[in-house]
């Protein structure tokens, strides 16, 4: 068809390369349909980002991508630009239901949960009340009552902070694990061999685990986990300023560093813009190439419109 | 038809052909440390895959007069890669779908209708487990970024997994 050859990038559609959970292409075969991506919020940002849904297993995957500038795939006979290497991993929804309970909360009364997860920029997000087990999940983030088998939640900011710390907790252990390098003075032990830093370490580690977990949740909340992990106040002192840049630095976040391109994509308002952290406004300015792509993927639809603001 | 303003509303989902997991046949990739600004067809097996060669410290090869120099690069376990291309809008909708009607398998269906008719599909096209990484004149090694973004996945199931119960 005529259409194809619209296309200014070349003969060839763009290509995406993903890598997927393997539980995925096992419950693909048994599957006719029930995957999907969508787009709904980012809990950090307030953008878009988007998501992938099993609907059969009742699965939440976030996507994020890695790009690294100057790069380029062969794919078999062809070439694709760009580099991007997509990632798709399993997601607590609850830190999504956690963004709109939050912002439920500002009326100060118990609710049903449909209710509460309605969004008119990300109407998808209803698909997140068919996801299992919420009622469990809930307990963590909110006070609940019943009547009539019917639950009403509000949000628990005490409860959510325990919870929070809890998801530190575990992040933290898995970054000793992968035996990722938390800060620039973990990297500086790699040259003087003394061990007076390694009680540094620990705080590296805390500092890390809640920048990580802080992209799921707003700034607000960040900073009043920040307090209850006792965090110290990020002084002018330090060689390495906040988490979030001591992050960026650093490898395994690089996926990271996409995922901002990602959600900046959605940017219309300066009002919203207000809402990224430091870091995400640097990298916004930075790169934002790959943001085209997300665009495309998402279909030429949202870009015309998107260009027309 | 919807108005332009609809279309703000991020409403689209895209389907994921659960198929096209399946069998998607192997692919060979290489992930270059230069930007080639198209996405078409490429001689690849033509003039740059006969001209690489093992080295005294992996593989070399010379792309565009420079040399690259590079290395295998498997997957962590638990993950499989794929290369996915979006479907060509059909207006006549329906789409591919039914072509697949005769598996004698009976697949699961989500209970409700999850497509709608402005929904577009997306299918992998072919699979892979490892990628060739090339690096400019040197050995990308294991400080490689990407290398760094690979272990992503085992760091995202520790911050998403469930907190133990008080």
């Amino acid at each position: 068809m005529a259409r194809s050859g619209d296309c200014a990038d070349g003969a060839r559609a763009r290509q995406h390369v993903f890598l997927l959970p393997e539980c995925l292409k096992d419950a693909s075969k048994k599957m006719k349909s029930g995957l999907m991506f969508v787009k709904l919020v980012n809990p950090c940002s307030g953008e878009g980002a988007i998501y992938l849904f099993n609907m059969c297993l009742q699965q939440l995957f976030e996507i994020k991508v890695f790009k690294e500038k100057h790069h380029s795939w062969f794919i078999n006979q062809s070439v694709q630009s760009g580099g991007l290497l997509h990632f798709a991993t399993p997601m607590d929804p609850l830190f999504l239901l956690l963004h709109y309970l939050i912002k439920a909360d500002k009326e100060g009364k118990f609710q049903p949960l449909d209710q509460v997860v309605v969004d008119d920029m990300f109407p998808n997000c209803i698909l997140l009340l068919k996801l299992p087990e919420l009622e469990k999940l809930l307990q963590h983030v909110t006070e609940e009552r019943g009547i009539d088998k019917k639950k009403y939640y509000k949000f628990s900011k005490e409860k959510t902070l325990k919870w929070l710390e809890k998801k530190v907790n575990q992040t933290m252990a898995a970054l000793k694990t992968n035996n990722v390098n938390v800060g620039a003075r973990v990297q500086s032990t790699a040259f003087f061999s003394g061990d007076q830093v390694s009680s540094d370490k620990e705080e590296d580690y805390i500092r890390y685990a809640h920048g990580l977990i802080s992209d799921y949740i707003s700034k607000e909340l960040s900073d009043d986990l920040s307090k209850y992990l006792k965090l110290p106040e990020p002084s002018a002192s330090l060689p390495n300023p906040p988490s979030k840049k001591v992050k960026l630095s650093d490898e395994p976040v690089e996926a990271k560093e996409d995922y901002t391109k990602f959600n900046t994509k959605g940017l219309k308002t300066e009002k919203k813009n207000s809402k990224m952290t430091a870091a995400q406004k640097a990298l916004a300015k930075v790169d934002k190439s790959g943001m085209k792509s997300i665009d495309s993927f998402f279909g030429a639809k949202s870009k015309k419109k998107i260009g027309k603001i | 038809m919807e108005s332009s303003d609809e279309a703000a509303v991020q409403k689209h989902r895209i389907h994921l052909r659960p198929v096209s997991l399946r069998d998607a046949a192997p692919v060979t990739l290489h992930l270059l440390p230069c930007e080639v600004p198209v996405n078409q067809p490429a001689p690849v097996g033509r003039f740059f895959t006969p001209a690489i060669r093992q080295g005294p410290a992996g593989l070399e090869v010379s792309f565009r007069g420079r040399k690259l120099r590079g290395e295998e690069v498997v997957l962590p376990p638990g993950l499989v890669g794929y290369v996915m291309v979006m479907e060509e809008k059909q207006d006549f909708s329906e789409g591919p779908e039914n072509d697949d009607e005769q598996e004698e398998q009976e697949l699961v269906e989500p209970p409700e209708a999850l497509e709608r008719n402005f929904d577009c599909f997306i299918g992998a096209t072919a699979s892979f487990s490892r990628f060739t990484l090339w690096g400019l004149e040197t050995i990308p090694g294991p400080d490689a970024k990407v290398r760094g973004a690979l272990t992503w996945p085992s760091l995202a199931a520790a911050i998403h997994s469930q907190v133990p119960e008080d």
